[in-house]
């Protein structure tokens, strides 16, 4: 061998052994990623269904186009023996109109079957006969039709679908939606983060613009990472007693929203404070020189530069908020709301409950339910998380 | 006796001196401490109207802290103590009376790094007559002349409002940095390195800008560069160890420089 292939030359074993290591560290990433791979495909799976359906009763009734919706369920309330007086003060009150509706089994539907535009009002109901898997059902679909009895129908019934999104929950799953859930999870969240964001943000310039050094700030920079480490629940115990009791708020959308702000506000501070102190010190000192106070610093030149940062942080923790059912089970999430809530005090239930409860039902078809649900929550936290990764990459700076 | 000793007694060699009556800023036996280090000593010295001052000095002797006692800038950091006078027109900015924000905003400053703000070049530009309250085509008007005057106008003229000032090279950076500065029309303008970072082209730009800034300005400049000193300024400062060692006109302080360790600086043989 000559000297320079001593020198340079490739060493055909040190290669192999370099590419062997590197693909060994990258194994466990692929295995996490397969393992999740899996789980979305299993909810997915398990999200749709083969179903043998009969209609318990007799059709619904057809109203004409140009009708009010209120008008129908008058006249339909009516014909079931309601009085003229108890008709009037159910249509009066949203939530009571919702109950009495339910109990009648009286649907509003537009758009139907008999030409569009056209308001039906129907005591049908579905009742299920038979629940299939989805490669079980396809397979013998042919066997199950030629089976079916006197007003029966095999369907192919995908659980999440549009009608999912705003039907309210019920005993039955076929009828079950998220709807009231996806409404509380706004209202919640809304809340907290209302209560948040200016408090975390707020916290985060007094300390990083203001106060600055001192053992104020090392106290509270050591006591903010550890309440972001505190385990929800404890939170939740906490709402319970202050919010919920000690206010005497009840199980409503306030305690919860306060409770989910206490949740949040340790971490938006955390990465608030982190995207403030990715300012370069010199653009404050350029602006302190153009003559500017320490308040017109923070504002006027910290604060919008630091803001993309901000933004992304603020809604990781949304994504992360969102997800909680812990805290909001100690703090009264309900675990059967048929109305969509309307204020602040209204009784409410959020999606991750919801799943929660759906899941610890015993009839096997809320399985599917809680598959469609949790594949809600999925869809909402992939568009925050992709939120977070545009507005990372949109506004990244180069100093 | 050692050096530090030797410099501590030390009394400014001046030549030339300026009058009372043209100095702009005049500072008295200016004491600095960052906690319980002295970083300046006594200094005396007034600076010229309309004229390039330069400070030069190994690394170290305090040429930053200097300049950056003329606009109180040395307020933000924690632990500083300031003793004796900077008049300023005659006023004393170190009077607990005089607040120094007020201060700021009529004397500029360029760094050594250009740190333009994350904005339009415009709003870059705006941002010191915004805090003045200066509003609607006045502003306009203002931000465009600053841009003409920091010879950047031509450059950027058809993308200025768009435009982040960070999209900039550095040379054209700092010259928006100048820009920005000047907006106000401070009197007095200090600069800080300001060519350090940039390229000869760049520096060249820089440098044709100040001489024509004169007419308007007072400018202090700190300097490492012995050709730009002699080049752009009318009087130099010289110091070592925190202490104003020589000052005089610039001609005179290059060719006859008359303390031993001005002369060794100069001519490259300090250390
Ligand atoms: N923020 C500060 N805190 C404490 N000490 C400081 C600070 N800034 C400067 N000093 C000290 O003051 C002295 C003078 O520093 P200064 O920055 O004024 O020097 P300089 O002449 O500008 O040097 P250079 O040419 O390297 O920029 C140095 O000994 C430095 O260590
Ligand atoms: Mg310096």
């Amino acid at each position: 061998m000559s000297s320079w292939q001593q020198t340079f030359g490739v060493d055909p074993w040190k290669d192999r052994v370099d590419r062997a290591f590197a693909r060994a560290l990258v194994l466990p990433l692929l295995l996490a990623l397969a393992l999740l791979a899996w789980l979305l495909g299993d909810t997915l799976y398990r999200s749709v269904s083969v179903q043998v359906l009969k209609a318990d009763e007799g059709p619904g009734k057809t109203y004409a186009f140009g009708l009010s919706a209120n008008e129908i369920l008058r006249q339909e309330l009516l014909a079931r023996g309601y009085t003229e007086e108890e008709v009037q003060s159910a249509l009066g009150d949203p939530r009571e109109r919702r109950v009495l509706l339910m109990q009648n089994r009286v649907e509003l539907m537009w758009n139907t079957h008999e030409g569009p535009f056209r308001y039906v009002v129907t005591g049908l109901r579905d009742e299920r006969i038979a629940d299939f898997s989805l490669l079980e059902g396809l397979r013998r679909w042919q066997e199950l039709k030629a089976n079916l009895k006197e007003g029966e129908r095999l369907v192919l019934n995908p659980w999440l679908d549009q009608s999912f999104l705003t039907r309210v929950p019920s005993r039955s799953p076929l009828t079950a939606g998220i709807g009231t859930a996806i409404w509380g999870t706004v209202w919640v969240l809304g809340l907290a983060l209302l209560i948040a964001i200016p408090v975390g943000i707020g916290t985060a310039i007094l300390l990083e613009e203001y106060v600055r050094e001192g053992r104020l700030n090392r106290i509270l920079e050591v006591n903010l990472r550890n309440l972001a480490g505190v385990p929800s629940i404890v939170y939740g115990l906490l709402g319970l007693a202050l919010f919920v009791r000690g206010m005497g708020l009840g199980p409503t959308i306030l305690p919860a929203a306060m409770t989910l702000a206490l949740l949040g506000i340790p971490v938006i501070v955390v990465t608030a404070r982190e995207a403030l102190r990715a300012v370069p010190e010199s653009l404050r000192l350029a602006a302190f020189a153009l003559g500017a106070t320490r308040r017109q610093v923070a504002f006027r030149v910290v604060f919008p530069a630091a803001l993309p940062g901000m933004v992304t942080g603020v809604i990781l923790s949304a994504a992360r908020l969102i997800g909680e059912a812990a805290p909001l089970l100690l703090v009264g999430a309900a675990a059967y709301v048929p109305f969509l809530p309307n204020s602040p005090l209204s009784e409410y239930t959020v999606i991750p409950v919801q799943i929660y409860l759906w899941v610890g039902m015993n009839l096997p078809e809320f399985a599917r339910v809680a598959a469609a649900g949790i594949l809600v929550m999925l869809l909402v936290l992939s568009v925050l998380y992709f939120l977070a990764l545009y507005l990372r990459n949109r506004f990244r700076r180069e100093w | 006796m050692n050096a530090l000793d030797f410099l501590k007694d030390h009394e400014t060699i001046r030549t030339d001196p300026v009058p009372e009556a043209e100095a702009l800023v005049d500072v008295r036996h200016l004491n600095l401490w960052y906690g319980k280090a002295q970083a300046l000593f006594g200094i005396s010295v007034r600076f010229p109207r309309n004229q390039v001052t330069a400070i030069i000095g190994p690394s170290g002797c305090g040429k930053s802290t200097l300049l950056r006692s003329l606009n109180r800038m040395n307020d933000l950091i924690p632990g500083v103590r300031v003793e004796g006078e900077v008049l300023y027109e005659g006023i004393n900015i170190y009077d607990p009376q005089v607040d120094p924000v007020a201060v700021r905003r009529h004397i500029g400053m360029v760094f050594q790094k250009p740190n333009p703000f994350p904005k339009t070049i415009f709003e870059n530009v705006a941002f010191g007559l915004r805090l003045m309250g200066v509003k609607g085509s006045e502003l306009e008007d203002r931000v465009v002349e600053a841009l003409k005057r920091a010879a950047l106008w031509n450059e950027v003229k058809d993308r200025f409002k768009k435009e982040s000032g960070l999209r900039l090279s550095g040379g054209q950076q700092q010259r928006l940095c100048i820009a920005r500065a000047i907006a106000v029309e401070p009197p007095l303008l200090l600069m800080d390195e300001p060519t350090s970072a940039l390229d000869p082209i760049a520096t060249q730009a820089i440098e044709d800008l100040i001489l024509e800034l004169k007419e308007h300005y007072t400018v202090v400049i700190v300097t490492h560069n012995m050709q730009q000193a002699s080049r752009i300024s009318d009087r130099t400062l010289f110091m070592h160890l925190g202490v104003l060692v020589e000052e005089g006109p610039t001609e005179l302080m290059f060719t006859k420089p008359k303390h031993p360790y001005t002369e060794a600086y100069i001519t490259g043989r300090f250390g």
